[in-house]
C-alpha cells in the first residue's frame, strides 16, 4: 500500500483515538494530558516498529531461498 | 516554543504534587482526637521531633505499652480459636458504639483470666482421664498374662504379692482401688509382678535397662494395646504397649520402680484375682465416663467462650492497632513550655491543606475544647517527600519505577512514558500472537475477578501476579501487535494482510532451492514476509533486521531520556545545566550513534550493498579517506569529518565549563553571604535554628565539582556505546522466543502429527501445551520481562534521573499494615 499512504493512517488512528479519550473519559485538564501523551506515545512505537520492518524489505539484499525439505 | 510549552497544562503524574511543611499546635485535650481524625484523612505524614529519645523516654511510652499488652492479649485469644477450630463470623460491627480503651482492656484482662483458667482445669482433668485410660488398658490386658502365668505358676501360692504404684496418686474415693495401693506386707517371698503402660517407641531401651537392672532375673511380657493415647505434652496419640515383668525380691522391685519412673512408664495394680479384675474394671469404666462428661462440659464452656470474644475479636484487633498507631504519633510532637499544647510538624501536600484544617477544626468542637489547633505553614530546608497520586493503571508503573529510586521532589516522573514504552519492549522481545493471546486471557481473567481477589488474601506469587495485572493487560496488547508484525503465531506465519512478495522465477520453481524466490512487487504490507519463515537465508535476513531494529529503538529511547533531562533542567531554571551538559550530550550521541541510525535508514531505502560496519570504523580510523563503494550518498565524506569534529569537541564541552561556571556563581553568592545574616528573618520561634543555617555555610570544593563532572562525562561518554549495545538485547531474546517456539512446534507437534497412532498424537499435544506454557508463557515472560526493566531502569532513566527523593508515607489509618499476622 505504500509507505506514505500507511503512515498517514497510522497518523489518522492517533488522531481519532486521542479525540475519542478526550471525549469520553475527560477528568480534568491534567488527566486529559496524561491520556494524550499515552496514545501519542502508544501510536509513535507502533509507527516506528511497522516502519522499520516494511523499509527493511523495500529493497532487500538477499532473497528466501527455500530449504531442501519442503 | 517556551511560551509555548508554559501555555500547556501541568500534568500531575509528570512531577511530584508541590508539598508544604505546615505546623501544628494542638492543646491537650483535644490532641488524641484530632491525630485521630488526621489518621482518617491520611493526608499528613509527621515529622519525629524526639528521634533522640528513647521509646522509654517519651511521653505516651505507658499507653504503648497498654497497647501492646492488649495486643498481645488478642494474639492469645486468636491462637486458642484457632486451636479450637472455631470460625467466628464477626458481628455486623458498625453498629456497635466505639470502643473506649479503658472498658476494652478490663475486658480483655477479665476473658483472658477467664481463659486461662479454664486452660488449666481442663489440662489437669485430661491428665487424671489419660492414666485412668491407661488403667483401664492394663486392666485388660494384663489380666491375659496373669491368667496363663497361673497357669505355669511356679509355687501353689494362693495369692501373688502385687505391689503397686502410681506415679501421680490419685487419691480418691475409697474403693477396692485403694485397697489395693496399700503394700501388703511380705510374709512369702515368690513371683511378683508390676504390669504398667509405657510409650511403644520406648519400649526396646526399657525391656532393656529392666534385664540389666535385674541381672537377668525378670521375665518380660508385653502386648500393644489397641487404643492409642493422647500426649499432653505434644498433643499427639501415641501408641502404647501393655507390660507385666515378673521379679522377685525387694531390691529388684526398687530398682524397676524407678526405671519405669525414669522411662514415663505409669505402673498401675492389677490384682490376681479375677473377681476383684472384674470390679475394678467395672470401677474404672465408670470414672472414665463421669470424666469424660466432665471434659466434654469443660469444652462446650470453653468454646462459649471463645465465641463470645471471637464476634468482636476483629474489631477490637483494628481499634487496638489504631490506637497504638495514634500514641505513637503523639510521640512524635513535642510539648512546648506551658505543657498545656503540643507541637508538631509534618508534610502535606498543597492542595490538602483546606481538608486538614477542617478536620482539625472539627476534632477542637467534638472535644469542646475551648482553644482552636492553630495551623500554618512552615519554611523548609530539607527536601520534601515525593507523591504521586496515581490510579489503578499507573500504580503498578509507578511501583516499578519506585523500585530502582523513588523520584528527587519534583523531577521528571519516568513512570509517564514508561505506562506505554515498557509493555512496548516487552512486547518486541515477545512477538507472538499467540502467546500473546494466552497472556491476553490471563490478564482479562485476573481483571474480571478483580473485586473479588481484592478482598482475599493471597499467596506472594499470586498477589504479584495480581497487582501487576494492568501491566500483564498492556503487555499482551502489545505482544499482539508485535506478533503480527512478526508474523508469527506459536511461530507459524499466515497470509493475513496479502498475498507475499516473493514468487519463484519461473514456473518449474527449479532455481528456488539454489538461488531463491525473486521480489515481483511491493513489501509486505504489514509485517515480515510470510515466505521468509522455514526458508535457508531467514536467519541471515531477519538477524540483520532485527539488530538494526534494535539500534534505532534504542537511540529513540535514549534521545528521550536526554530531552527529560532538558526540560528538567528547563524547570529548575539551572541554564547551567542545559548549555554545559544538555547540549554537548546530544551532539555527542547523535552524531556518532544518531548518524549510524540515519545511515540504516538511508541504506534501507535506496537498497545499497555498503557495508556499515567499514563505513563506522573508517569514520574514526581514517576519516579523509576516499569512500568508494561504500558511499551512500553525495557528501558523505565531509559531513562524516564534521560529526566527528563535533563529537570531539563536544567531550571536553561537558568537562570542563561547568565546574569554573559553578565555582564563578558561588564566588559572587559569597561575596554577599557576610551582609546576608543580618536581613533573613525566622518567622517561626521554635523550629530549629541551628541546623537551617549550618547548611548555607558549606564550603565550596573546586576539585571535588570537578572529579564529579569528569565522572559524570566519561561516564556518558562510554556510556553511549555501551547502552547502544546494550538495546541489542531486544534482538537477542527476541531470536530465542522465536526459535523456541519453532523448535517446539516443529519437533513436538509436528512430528507427533506424523504418525497416525492417536496415542503419539494426543502425548504430542500434552507435551507441546505444557512445554509452551511452562518454558515460553512462563520463564519467557519473566526474562523479557526483566530485561525490559533493566533496559528502562539504566539506559534509558540513567539518562536524566537522580531518584535520591523519599516516599511520601502519611499517617493514615488505612495503610497500617498488618504486622501482627
Amino acid at each position: 500500500m505504500g509507505f506514505l499512504v500507511t503512515t498517514l493512517i497510522f497518523v489518522a488512528v492517533g488522531i481519532i483515538a486521542s479525540l475519542c479519550v478526550t471525549i469520553c473519559c475527560n477528568r480534568g485538564p491534567s488527566t486529559n494530558l496524561l491520556h494524550l501523551t499515552l496514545i501519542i506515545s502508544a501510536t509513535v512505537c507502533c509507527w516506528m516498529m511497522w516502519a522499520i520492518v516494511y523499509l527493511a524489505q523495500m529493497k532487500p539484499l538477499i532473497v528466501p531461498i527455500l530449504n531442501e525439505g519442503e | 516554543m517556551d511560551d509555548l510549552l508554559d501555555k500547556l497544562p501541568e500534568m500531575d503524574l509528570m512531577r511530584s504534587e508541590k508539598m508544604t511543611l505546615v505546623q501544628l499546635i494542638i492543646p491537650v485535650e483535644s490532641a488524641h482526637r484530632s491525630v485521630t481524625y488526621l489518621g482518617e484523612l491520611g493526608l499528613l505524614q509527621f515529622r519525629d521531633l524526639n528521634a533522640d529519645k528513647s521509646p522509654f523516654q517519651r511521653t505516651f511510652a505507658t499507653q504503648v505499652k497498654r497497647c501492646g499488652e492488649m495486643s498481645r492479649k488478642l494474639r492469645f485469644f486468636k491462637d486458642q480459636i484457632d486451636k479450637a477450630g472455631l470460625r467466628c463470623l464477626p458481628r455486623r460491627h458498625e453498629l456497635e458504639p466505639d470502643i473506649e480503651l479503658g472498658d476494652l482492656e478490663r475486658k480483655l484482662a477479665d476473658h483472658e483470666h477467664e481463659v486461662l483458667e479454664m486452660n488449666s482445669n481442663s489440662e489437669k482433668l485430661r491428665q487424671t482421664y489419660n492414666e485412668l485410660l491407661g488403667f483401664k488398658i492394663v486392666l485388660q490386658k494384663a489380666s491375659g498374662f496373669l491368667v496363663s502365668s497361673n497357669a505355669h505358676a511356679i509355687g501353689d501360692e494362693t495369692e501373688l504379692r502385687e505391689s503397686t504404684y502410681s506415679n501421680n496418686g490419685f487419691i480418691e474415693s475409697s474403693s477396692l482401688l485403694e485397697q489395693e495401693m496399700k503394700p501388703e506386707p511380705l510374709n512369702q517371698s515368690g513371683l511378683r509382678f508390676i504390669s504398667g503402660i509405657i510409650n511403644k517407641d520406648k519400649l526396646l531401651r526399657f525391656e532393656r535397662m529392666l534385664f540389666r537392672a535385674t541381672r537377668g532375673n525378670m521375665l518380660f511380657n508385653q502386648t500393644p494395646s489397641d487404643e492409642e493415647i493422647m500426649d499432653p505434652s505434644t498433643s499427639e496419640m501415641v501408641e502404647k504397649i501393655v507390660f507385666v515383668v515378673f521379679f522377685s525380691g525387694e531390691q529388684a522391685r526398687t530398682k524397676i520402680l524407678k526405671i519405669c519412673e525414669a522411662f514415663g512408664a505409669n505402673c498401675y495394680s492389677v490384682p490376681e484375682d479375677t473377681t476383684k479384675q472384674r470390679q475394678l474394671t467395672r470401677e474404672v469404666l465408670s470414672r472414665l465416663s463421669d470424666l469424660e462428661a466432665t471434659l466434654d462440659a469443660g469444652t462446650r464452656h470453653w468454646n462459649n467462650a471463645l465465641n463470645a470474644v471471637g464476634y468482636s475479636l476483629t474489631k477490637w484487633v483494628t481499634t487496638v492497632r489504631r490506637e497504638k498507631a495514634v500514641y505513637d504519633t503523639l510521640n512524635m510532637l513535642n510539648f512546648d513550655v506551658t505543657k498545656k499544647c503540643l507541637v508538631g510538624e509534618g508534610w502535606c501536600p498543597t492542595f490538602a491543606k483546606t481538608q486538614i484544617h477542617e478536620v482539625l477544626q472539627r476534632a477542637t468542637s467534638d472535644s469542646n475544647s475551648q482553644v482552636g489547633v492553630i495551623f500554618h505553614v512552615m519554611h523548609a530546608v530539607e527536601s520534601p517527600p515525593t507523591y504521586f497520586r496515581t490510579n489503578k493503571l499507573t500504580n503498578a508503573f509507578q511501583e516499578i519505577i519506585d523500585a530502582y529510586g523513588v523520584a528527587r521532589y519534583q523531577e521528571a516522573n519516568p513512570a509517564v512514558y514508561s505506562v506505554v514504552t515498557y509493555p512496548f519492549l516487552f512486547a518486541v522481545m515477545f512477538g507472538d500472537w499467540g502467546h500473546g493471546l494466552c497472556l491476553l486471557l490471563g490478564a482479562l481473567y485476573l481483571l474480571a475477578r478483580e473485586r473479588k481477589l481484592s478482598k482475599q488474601k493471597l499467596g506472594s506469587f499470586m498477589e504479584m501476579l495480581f497487582g501487576g495485572r494492568y501491566v500483564i493487560l498492556l503487555m499482551a496488547l502489545f505482544s499482539i501487535y508485535c506478533g503480527l508484525i512478526y508474523n508469527e503465531f506459536f511461530s507459524v506465519p499466515f497470509h493475513i494482510f496479502g498475498g507475499s512478495a516473493y514468487k519463484c522465477r519461473d514456473t518449474t520453481c527449479s532455481d528456488a532451492y539454489t538461488a531463491g524466490l525473486v521480489k515481483y512487487r511491493d513489501p509486505y504490507p504489514f509485517g515480515v514476509d510470510p515466505s521468509w519463515r522455514g526458508s535457508r537465508s531467514e536467519l541471515p535476513y531477519l538477524n540483520s533486521l532485527k539488530m538494526k531494529m534494535s539500534i534505532l529503538l534504542g537511540i529513540a529511547q535514549m534521545n528521550l531520556g536526554l530531552i527529560l533531562s532538558f526540560f528538567n533542567a528547563r524547570f529548575f531554571g539551572s541554564s547551567l545545566d542545559i548549555r554545559y551538559q544538555f547540549i554537548p550530550q546530544m551532539i555527542f550521541l547523535n552524531s556518532l550513534f544518531g548518524y549510524l541510525s540515519l545511515l540504516i535508514i538511508i541504506r534501507w531505502c535506496t537498497g545499497s550493498q555498503a557495508d556499515l560496519y567499514h563505513v563506522m570504523i573508517y569514520m574514526f580510523l581514517s576519516p579523509t579517506e576516499e569512500l568508494g563503494e561504500n558511499e551512500l550518498f553525495w557528501g558523505q565524506r565531509p559531513l562524516q569529518i564534521l560529526l566527528l569534529l563535533m563529537a570531539f569537541i563536544a567531550v571536553p564541552w561537558m568537562l570542563f565549563p561547568k565546574p569554573f561556571a559553578l565555582r564563578k556563581i558561588h564566588m559572587e553568592r559569597f561575596q554577599g553571604r557576610t551582609y546576608g545574616l543580618l536581613g533573613t528573618s525566622e518567622e517561626d520561634l521554635d523550629v530549629e535554628p541551628d541546623s537551617a543555617r549550618s547548611h548555607q555555610g558549606e564550603e565550596f570544593n573546586i576539585s571535588e565539582i570537578f572529579v564529579h563532572q569528569l565522572i559524570h562525562s566519561i561516564e556518558f561518554v562510554l556510556g553511549s556505546v555501551s547502552n547502544t549495545a546494550s538495546y541489542l538485547r531486544l534482538w537477542a531474546l527476541s531470536l530465542a522466543h522465536s526459535e523456541l517456539s519453532t523448535v517446539f512446534y516443529e519437533k513436538v507437534l509436528l512430528l507427533a502429527w506424523g504418525y497416525e497412532n492417536i496415542l503419539i498424537r494426543l502425548i504430542g499435544v500434552v507435551v507441546f501445551a505444557f512445554a509452551t506454557a511452562f518454558i515460553l508463557l512462563m520463564m519467557e515472560t519473566l526474562s523479557a520481562f526483566l530485561h525490559a526493566l533493566r533496559l528502562h531502569w539504566v539506559e534509558f532513566m540513567g539518562k536524566f534521573f537522580h531518584g535520591d527523593g523519599y516516599k511520601f508515607v502519611p499517617f493514615s489509618f488505612a495503610l497500617l499494615s498488618d504486622d501482627n499476622e
